[in-house]
Parts: structure tokens; C-alpha cells; sequence
């Protein structure tokens, strides 16, 4: 294609369209400057989406759309779609929080943007997103001898991962060109809108859900309600994080005043579900009856030597061993339990015996009188 | 092959890429320590470095031995690599276990 050929536009049309071609370097800084600062406050707001994307608008695409309807451009300022800019969300919730933030971001056009969503019909379907018309505001980014990356307007779109691909299916299926698409295919379309549309709903409503099952839980935890919370990944994570072997970890401590290194325990879920504890209340009340056992068997570990630094999770696993050994579990459990907990090895048979030797002298009775 | 003996502990690493073999001999306490700390440093440095400490003729670690390896997990993970000890003669590996150390050191 020629650079001067006229591509039948009329001349108001190709003095645009020359207009267009000396602003590119603008319109290259209005991108960067947009997709950098959608990124800064999306990170900021910690607001995780699938993606930011942005486009300068095609020479060939600004052709044909000045043959079409160049008449009611007066200037290249009179489109507002030359730069656009994408956010991609997972949510349909987050895209109007997306907005917000938007608005606080850029000067926005209000006459101009649309909100897609509310456009339809009662009885009709199809996907659509948020638009809004904007120009980068001076406070955000200013330089005096461009002025106009403050004056050209840009399309920003907001719209879910589905919404997307709703999108592109329909754009490809080309159904708004003109073209004559059957009725049944059309139908088709509009039923997968639809589900579309309910699928976003759905994912939202989930996602409402387990943020609200994980407040509760935190609740429910930092109240000590212990044996109305299920013991599950989640929980038990939340109930860690009240330090809940603290005071033993400290007495443990205390036998060599020992530095403790902190370490998440949450390898030992899986050993005390397998123990049959249900609730946070079954771990409570392990803690409770074999602190004083737990805190024995470190006292002769440690007592001999000199170690002056400890794991915090040491105080489970002594509470745990102490569990095993006073319910009557033996060596093949035990050896179980440190390959659970430490991974399988020669080590962990060996270390089972060395347990079972240094309790029968502890002499431990029961988990009340330990 | 860099090889380290002052007489109570021995470092021997073999290095092959971003495999080193770090063979341990002798006793890990307060004296030999800073050596030893000194001889890790560029292991600490590596970037997505594959550690393995064959600890076979390692007789003893100390407190100050448990700081070091920990300290080197931390750095070698953080440099997207990892570490695994291997062969601990029993008396060292009950100094992991009554410490609570077996949880948080990959040991084989």
C-alpha cells in the first residue's frame, strides 16, 4: 500500500489520516504510559487479572473505518479508539472494582464510555464488557513538549476471561459485518452467552463463598472454638497461625536456653489426620494431656547436651511421639510417622527403637498422670 | 576438585555444572566452624546450585554446625537451587532429630 494513495477517502478524511501517521510517536508514549500504570495500581491494589493489553489502532483498520463513517470525524481527536487498552480479570465482581480505580487513574470521558453489560434487552443475550473513554491526566504523566498525550482520548476495555472469549468467538464468527448468519447459529451463540454469563456468576459466587468459609474459620480459631473447626489444610494453617505450641516450644527451649528457628509444621497435617483427629479441638486436646510427656522427652534428648538451637515444630513432633507411644502405638507406627514426617530412609526404624528405649525409662504412665 | 583440611575438618567439593558434592570429614563444632562457614560461602553464592553433603565421615556437628547448614538451605533455595545431606552416621543424625532439624533439612 502506497503511503499517499487516497483509498478513496475524501481529503477532510486523509488530512486525518495523515494526522494519525505524525502522531504515531504519541500514541506509542500514551501505550507505555497506560499499560505502566495500569500494572502499578493493579499490583498495588494487590487485584491479580489474566491480563493487560494494549493496541494502537492498524493504519489499514483507521482506513476502513474513515470509509465507513469518516463523515462524522472532524478530527483524529473525534476517535477515541486509536490507542486501547485491555484489563483481562478472572472475576466479573473485580471488573467494577477495576473501574473505580480507573476513575481515581484517568479523566474519564463519562458522555463517551459505555457499560456494555447493561445494554441489553430483557429477552437477549451476548457478552459484553465495560468501556471507558479516557485521557491520561496531567498529574499522571506530563510532558510539555507533547501536550497532546493529555488531549488524544483512549478506549479502555474491562472484562472477564469469558467475557473475552465471548468476544473473539463473536468476532470471528463475523455476525456483526454484515454478513448473513443462519438463525440457528445465531441461536447457538446466544445460548452459549448464557452459560457464559452464568459461569462468571458462579465463579464469583464460589469465590464469595471460600472467602467467607476461611473468615469464619480464622473466626472460629482466634476465639478457640477448636471442636467446631474441622481439621483441613485451611484451618489448621489458621490455627498456626496462634502459635499454638508456642509456650511448650518455649519450655523446650528453656532446658539449653536455646535459640528457636521458626518453621511451619504443616507436613504434620497429614500425620495427625491419619491419627483420626477431626477438629482443631482433637489437637488442642492432645496438646493438652501430653505437654508435660512432650516436654520429658526433650528434657532427656536435650538435657545431656549442649544444642542451643531448636525447630519451633520440634514441640509437635515430641507431642505427637508422646501421643503414639502412651495410646499404645509401636515401632512399626512410629517408623511411620518419621517417614511421614521426615521422608523414608534407613534412619527412621532406627530412630523408632531409640523412642521406644529412652520411654520405657520416662516410665510414662498415662496421658493424665505423665 | 577444591579440597580444605585444617587438620580437624575436611571439605572436599567436587563440583560438575550446578552439581557440587560436598564431602564432610571429621567434626563440626565452635573451633572449625568459621572454616567451614568460610569454605561454603561460594555455595551460598551459586546460583540454582544442586547440593549434596555426603556426611559419611562427618563424627559431629555442633549447634553452631545446624546454624551453618540452615544458613546454607536458606541461601541455596533463595538462589532457586537445593540441598540434600546424605550417609549421617547415627550420632549425627540424632542431633538433627532431638532438635527438631530433621523437619526443616532435606536429609537422605
Amino acid at each position: 500500500m502506497e503511503p499517499n494513495d487516497s483509498h478513496g477517502l475524501d481529503l477532510h478524511c486523509q488530512l486525518i489520516l495523515e494526522e494519525y501517521r505524525d502522531m504515531q510517536p504519541v500514541f506509542a508514549t500514551m501505550k507505555e504510559v497506560v499499560t505502566t500504570e495500569l500494572k502499578k495500581c493493579l499490583s498495588r491494589f494487590n487485584i491479580l487479572v489474566t491480563a493487560v493489553e494494549a493496541r494502537i489502532k492498524s493504519e489499514d483498520s483507521l482506513i476502513g473505518k474513515l470509509q465507513l463513517k469518516g463523515h462524522k470525524y472532524k478530527t483524529l481527536g473525534d476517535l477515541t479508539d486509536i490507542m486501547g487498552a485491555r484489563i483481562i480479570t478472572f472475576y466479573s465482581d473485580e471488573v467494577d472494582k477495576i473501574a473505580a480505580l480507573m476513575e481515581d487513574l484517568f479523566e474519564i470521558d463519562r458522555e463517551n464510555s459505555v457499560d456494555k453489560r447493561k445494554m441489553h434487552e430483557l429477552n437477549s443475550f451476548g457478552y459484553m464488557s465495560l468501556h471507558y473513554i479516557c485521557r491520561i491526566p496531567e498529574k499522571l504523566y506530563h510532558d510539555p513538549a507533547h501536550p497532546e498525550i493529555n488531549e488524544y482520548r483512549f478506549e479502555l476495555q474491562m472484562r472477564t476471561a469469558l467475557q473475552h472469549v465471548w468476544a473473539n468467538i463473536n468476532h470471528d464468527t463475523g455476525y456483526k459485518s454484515g454478513v448473513e448468519v443462519p438463525v440457528e447459529h445465531l441461536r447457538n451463540l446466544t445460548r452459549l452467552a448464557g452459560m457464559l454469563e452464568l459461569a462468571d456468576d458462579e465463579f464469583s459466587r464460589i469465590r464469595r463463598q471460600i472467602t467467607d468459609y476461611r473468615r469464619k474459620v480464622q473466626t472460629l480459631v482466634s476465639s478457640g472454638n477448636f471442636d467446631e473447626v474441622g481439621l483441613n489444610g485451611d484451618t489448621f494453617r489458621s490455627y498456626l497461625t496462634i502459635h499454638p505450641f508456642e509456650r511448650l516450644t518455649g519450655r523446650i527451649a528453656a532446658i539449653n536456653q536455646a535459640e528457636v528457628m521458626q518453621d511451619l509444621p504443616m507436613r504434620y497435617l497429614d500425620v495427625l489426620q491419619h491419627m483420626g483427629f477431626k477438629t482443631l479441638g482433637d489437637v488442642e486436646k492432645m496438646k493438652h494431656d501430653y505437654s508435660e510427656a512432650a516436654y520429658q522427652l526433650a528434657l532427656h534428648q536435650l538435657g545431656g547436651t549442649d544444642l542451643d538451637i531448636i525447630s519451633s515444630s520440634l514441640a509437635l513432633q515430641d507431642l505427637c511421639i508422646a501421643y503414639l507411644v502412651q495410646n499404645g502405638y509401636g515401632e512399626k507406627d512410629l517408623t511411620q510417622f518419621f517417614e511421614s514426617i521426615n521422608g523414608p530412609g534407613p534412619y527412621n526404624i532406627t530412630r523408632a527403637k531409640r523412642i521406644l528405649e529412652l520411654v520405657a525409662d520416662l516410665q510414662w504412665t498415662s496421658p493424665t498422670q505423665p | 576438585m577444591a579440597c580444605v583440611n585444617d587438620g580437624i575438618m575436611k571439605v572436599t567439593i567436587n563440583q560438575k555444572g550446578k552439581a557440587y558434592e560436598v564431602v564432610l570429614e571429621g567434626r563440626l563444632d565452635t573451633t572449625t566452624a568459621p572454616k567451614f562457614q568460610e569454605d561454603i560461602t561460594p555455595l551460598m553464592q551459586a546460583a540454582q546450585a544442586e547440593i549434596v553433603l555426603d556426611c559419611a565421615q562427618l563424627e559431629y556437628t555442633s549447634s553452631q554446625g545446624l546454624r551453618l547448614f540452615l544458613m546454607l538451605q536458606k541461601s541455596v533455595m533463595k538462589n532457586g537451587g537445593s540441598l540434600v545431606m546424605k550417609n549421617m552416621i547415627p550420632p549425627v543424625k540424632e542431633v538433627f532429630d532431638i532438635t527438631g532439624f530433621s523437619n526443616i533439612i532435606n536429609i537422605q
